[in-house]
């Protein structure tokens, strides 16, 4: 993993930069991950990489290059190819500037105990989690991945940044000889307040959960969503609906109702990079800080997410969302928190005289998202509640469900949360009973 | 090129000397370059290039790997190191040491099959094309969002394995797409894509760009979305169906192709991507399709995604049967996974880039075309649907059930087509589906499809993948909720 050396890479290169503006960014990343399944490791790698962006503009002409090269040769190789790229392009009226952020952020997340862990560590807890599958006959697949990850941002305004951070993430599937399945993950920065041994039993428990699998009907249902569930759907609602872009071009289903009810008056979400448990990166990849975002309050929509050029054409400020330069999705939220209830999960299924427990969602797909209606599957722990207990498992059951509509139906959320990875975003998000659910037999 | 291949030889004989009982290197360099335009705009013009090194040794009967983007003699030197120290960790939990199925020695370079070489043409003519492209939508006053790309990949690799193994491999692909849309109010919206959803992909040249005729197909599409725009929704019930070739496509790739990837099968994917419901014990027994069912898996066809000479582990590129007459007679495979059911690899083992290890992936996997033509097809149906344009899909984890949405479907009525349909959906059961296959269209329109972002594995892998079809008629598809 690069370290704040390239800052001096990019300081030199800036100086023979042709452009009006060049922006230059560095991802690096020192990655590992343990795969396991069938009982056995059977994938495990490691890799070193980082990845330079170079941003050119000549007046409104904007060229953007990528590569992996972080040699100074390299870099100012790439700005020249950006800057080829920006001569050649079609102006881009719409584009204001790069940003000035002079600044140096403070770096959170980074934990010795998480960057030093070695694949005979990793190893050391697979072998305790399947010794103890093995013990009750179930076979294990799953992951246990160890990285660190800098930023990097220089351009010529004056911006310089840089920080870095480390993760982990664990998952575990566990299988009983009948088939049945149970599903737990976690992830955070600091290997050394994980409890591996906590997490895997909840899978191990889900797949030793005794009688016979029951095929329900298609119908509305309440239901209980752990947290691995309610982060699926908040990963889709906010590719609908939550960054500027979308805002801008009227497609969000948030457009045109900012201020307006869009879910019940329990639910409040916020994008919050500096959480306790998430410790974000603390500037995005235009070097812009990030900022805490509340998105919906009580159910009112409120804001979206920004980098600086949506910002501009919505009249606003960067909330520091941007993501690389050569994304086209725009501005993206990728630390959401959704705020907990005052329930346990215990009580909150207590409370349940018939009702459905959803471990996690499969293959989500939108079938209207101009109705936030999406299609997939419950797996890998699904079981009925009757009179506030989990008594038997559930076939597995097509989901069709708007979830504007699912996050309006809320009747409790817990008072414990997760932090659930969902590709590069962390979510930290609590259990919810929900009313009126759709599922469909499959 | 001569110095990567004196390291990756070095590399190789490291490992061995380190314990390694086998390994390989590849260095892979990836040059892409992406343009679009966004509702007039320019939206990107993006060019990259990725390279680097993995090492992949089995030690003490398992893998490690590791991979850097630092191409010095002493970084891969250290990747040896810590492949080897990972390989160590894995065999501290394995049933048994990994045997690999034999494969013949190769010393070889091939380079894809292309006319244009599309990193030779220049920036100003790709992006004239596109302004051109987008003159032609915008010229479409009905229209209030339209969008078009065009996107090629050059992939230049070695691969060296410790079995003697050396083949350098260069692959051309090129893409292209637009997508148009209207929207009427704030919820109510309607689009069409072409030549399909996410643009059509294949191992070609730029001169796929001049195999559409996107000026004439656009007035067609934009009077379609607005007919979608004032259509009723798709009805419901059981009926018979005609599938358009690339919504074929994306279910052979959905519910052949992943069910079929031999490590989906022993469970290797049980934590992600899933199972599959087509075990071993199924093989040369499953009545997978109806007998007209016939698929192969065909990296040596010229212009499909996954067109190729060797997969990354070696194994040179060659036809195999998957379904035979209905029957499931064979998977996609590797060397460790072939040599479980004692058969030989299919050589379907690729990596995304040079930094993940090779998995299973879905080659081009092609449905044999019938000898009907479509109009043969769409006549043969009394009461029916015409399905167009994949829109959305979410198979099963075992990919035995799965629901599906197109763009647009037309009403067959006494063997014409009738009116536009919008949000047609429909499910199934993977192998009631492909009984109920009464005919496939023949050769005349039959085209391999690509699929440039199939997902798989963890750290997750996007792969390149083709599936070469023709329309089906399907007897009693479930349409609707």
């Amino acid at each position: 993993m690069i370290g704040e050396s390239i800052l001096d890479i990019f300081g030199k290169a800036l100086i023979d930069s042709l452009a009006d503006q060049t922006e230059l960014v560095c991802e690096s990343e020192e990655f590992y991950l343990t795969r396991f399944a069938e009982n056995q490791i059977h994938q495990n790698m490691g890799r070193s990489d980082s990845t330079i962006w170079c941003r050119a503009i000549f007046g409104k002409k904007i060229g953007v290059s990528r590569s992996n090269d972080a040699t100074q040769e390299g870099v100012s190789k790439l700005i020249a190819a950006a800057e080829d790229i920006a001569r050649n392009q079609v102006e881009d009226p719409d584009f204001k500037s790069l940003i000035s952020s002079p600044g140096r952020s403070k770096s959170i997340g980074f934990y010795d105990s998480t960057f030093g862990f070695s694949a005979k560590d990793r190893a050391d807890a697979v072998v305790d989690i399947v010794d103890r599958a093995r013990s009750e006959a179930l076979s294990c697949a799953g992951t246990f991945q160890t990285s660190g990850t800098s930023l990097a941002v220089a351009n010529t305004l004056g911006t310089s940044n840089f920080a870095r951070n480390t993760e982990y993430r664990f998952s575990l599937t566990a299988t009983a000889k009948n088939g049945r399945s149970g599903w737990a993950q976690a992830a955070g920065r600091d290997t050394d307040k994980f409890d591996y041994k906590a997490v895997s039993q909840r899978a191990l428990d889900k797949a030793s959960f005794q009688g016979e699998p029951v095929e329900l009907d298609s119908g509305q249902y309440t239901v209980i969503l752990e947290p691995d569930a309610v982060a699926n759907f908040l990963l889709f609602l906010a590719f609908l609906g939550f960054g500027g872009k979308l805002l801008h071009q009227h497609r969000s289903f948030m457009s045109g109702k900012i201020g307006e009810k869009i879910m019940g008056d329990n639910i409040t979400i916020t994008e919050d990079p500096f959480n306790a448990r998430i410790e974000y990166l603390p500037f995005d990849y235009e070097g812009a800080p990030k900022r805490k975002v509340v998105m919906v309050e009580n159910g009112i929509a409120k804001a979206g997410v920004y980098n600086s050029y949506y910002a501009n054409l919505d009249g606003t400020e960067s909330t520091g969302h941007a993501l690389p330069p050569d994304n086209s999705y725009g501005p993206y939220p990728k630390s959401m928190v959704i705020s907990p209830g005052d329930k346990s999960p215990e009580e909150m299924i207590k409370s349940t005289e018939r009702g459905i427990y959803i471990t996690r969602f499969w293959y989500l797909n939108f079938l209207n998202p101009m109705q936030t209606l999406v299609t997939g599957y419950t797996r890998d722990g699904t079981f009925l509640i009757e009179n506030g207990e989990l008594t038997k498992p559930v076939v597995d059951m097509r989901v069709q469900q708007s979830m504007l509509e699912a996050f309006s139906n809320v009747a409790a959320l817990s008072n414990t949360e997760r932090l659930i990875p969902q590709y590069g975003a962390l979510m930290l998000v609590p259990f919810m009973k929900i009313d009126n659910f759709n599922l469909a037999k499959a | 090129m001569a110095q990567i291949d004196k390291l990756a030889v070095n590399a190789v004989e490291k490992a061995l000397s380190l314990g390694a009982s086998y390994a390989d290197f590849r260095h892979v360099e990836i040059e892409d370059e992406s343009l679009s335009f966004s509702d007039g705009s320019p939206e990107s013009v993006n060019r990259s290039t990725d390279k680097g090194f993995g090492i992949r040794a089995l030690i003490n009967g398992a893998w490690g790997f590791f991979g850097s983007s630092v191409i010095t003699e002493n970084e891969i030197s250290k990747a040896v190191n810590k492949a080897i120290e990972i390989g160590k960790a894995s065999a501290r939990l394995i049933e048994a040491p990994v045997e690999l199925a034999k494969v013949d020695v190769y010393k070889d370079d091939y380079v894809s099959k292309y006319e244009k070489d599309p990193f030779e043409i220049s920036l100003k003519e790709k992006l004239a094309y596109l302004t051109e492209l987008d003159g032609v939508m915008a010229a479409r006053e009905e229209l209030n969002s339209r969008g078009s790309h065009i996107d090629f990949r050059k992939t230049s690799s070695i691969f060296v394995s410790s079995e003697g193994t050396d083949v350098k491999q260069k692959i051309i692909q090129s893409g292209v797409g637009i997508d148009l849309g209207i929207s009427k109010s704030r919820r109510e919206r309607a689009s069409r894509s072409f030549p399909k959803n996410g643009g059509q992909y294949e191992c070609k040249g730029y001169e796929l760009l001049s195999e559409y005729d996107f000026k004439s197909e656009i007035p067609r599409l934009a009077e379609e979305t607005q007919a979608l725009l004032a259509s009723e929704d798709c009805p419901s019930g059981i009926m018979d169906v005609v599938f358009e070739g690339s919504v074929v496509s994306l279910l052979i790739h959905e519910l052949i192709g992943h069910p079929l990837e031999l490590d989906r099968v022993f469970g290797s994917e049980r934590n992600f991507s899933g199972t599959s419901f087509a075990t071993v014990d199924k093989l040369g027994k499953l009545q997978y399709g109806s007998p007209i069912i016939n698929v192969v898996s065909d990296p040596t066809y010229p212009h499909g995604l996954a067109s190729y000479g060797y997969d990354d582990e070696g194994v040179k590129a060659h036809k195999a049967d998957l379904i035979k007459d209905g029957i499931l007679v064979g998977y996609l495979s590797s060397r460790e996974t072939a040599a479980r059911i004692n058969a030989r690899s299919t050589g379907a083992m690729r990596a995304d880039s040079w930094g993940n290890i090779p998995i299973i992936r879905i080659t081009n996997v092609n449905l044999a075309p019938g000898d009907s033509s479509f109009e043969d097809l769409i006549s043969r149906i009394d009461d029916g649907l015409y399905m167009s344009t994949i829109s959305s899909w979410s198979p099963s984890d075992d990919r035995s059930s799965f629901e599906f949405g197109c763009e647009i479907a037309w009403e067959i009525k006494g063997g014409k087509l009738g009116q536009i349909y919008k949000n047609p959906t429909f499910s199934g059961k993977t192998v009631e589906f492909w009984n109920s296959v009464k005919a496939i269209a023949d050769q005349s329109s039959w085209k391999i499809w690509g699929t440039p972002n199939c997902g798989k594995g963890q750290p997750g892998q996007n792969a390149r993948t083709a599936q070469g079809a023709s329309p089906i008629l399907v007897s009693n598809v479930k349409v609707g909720a």
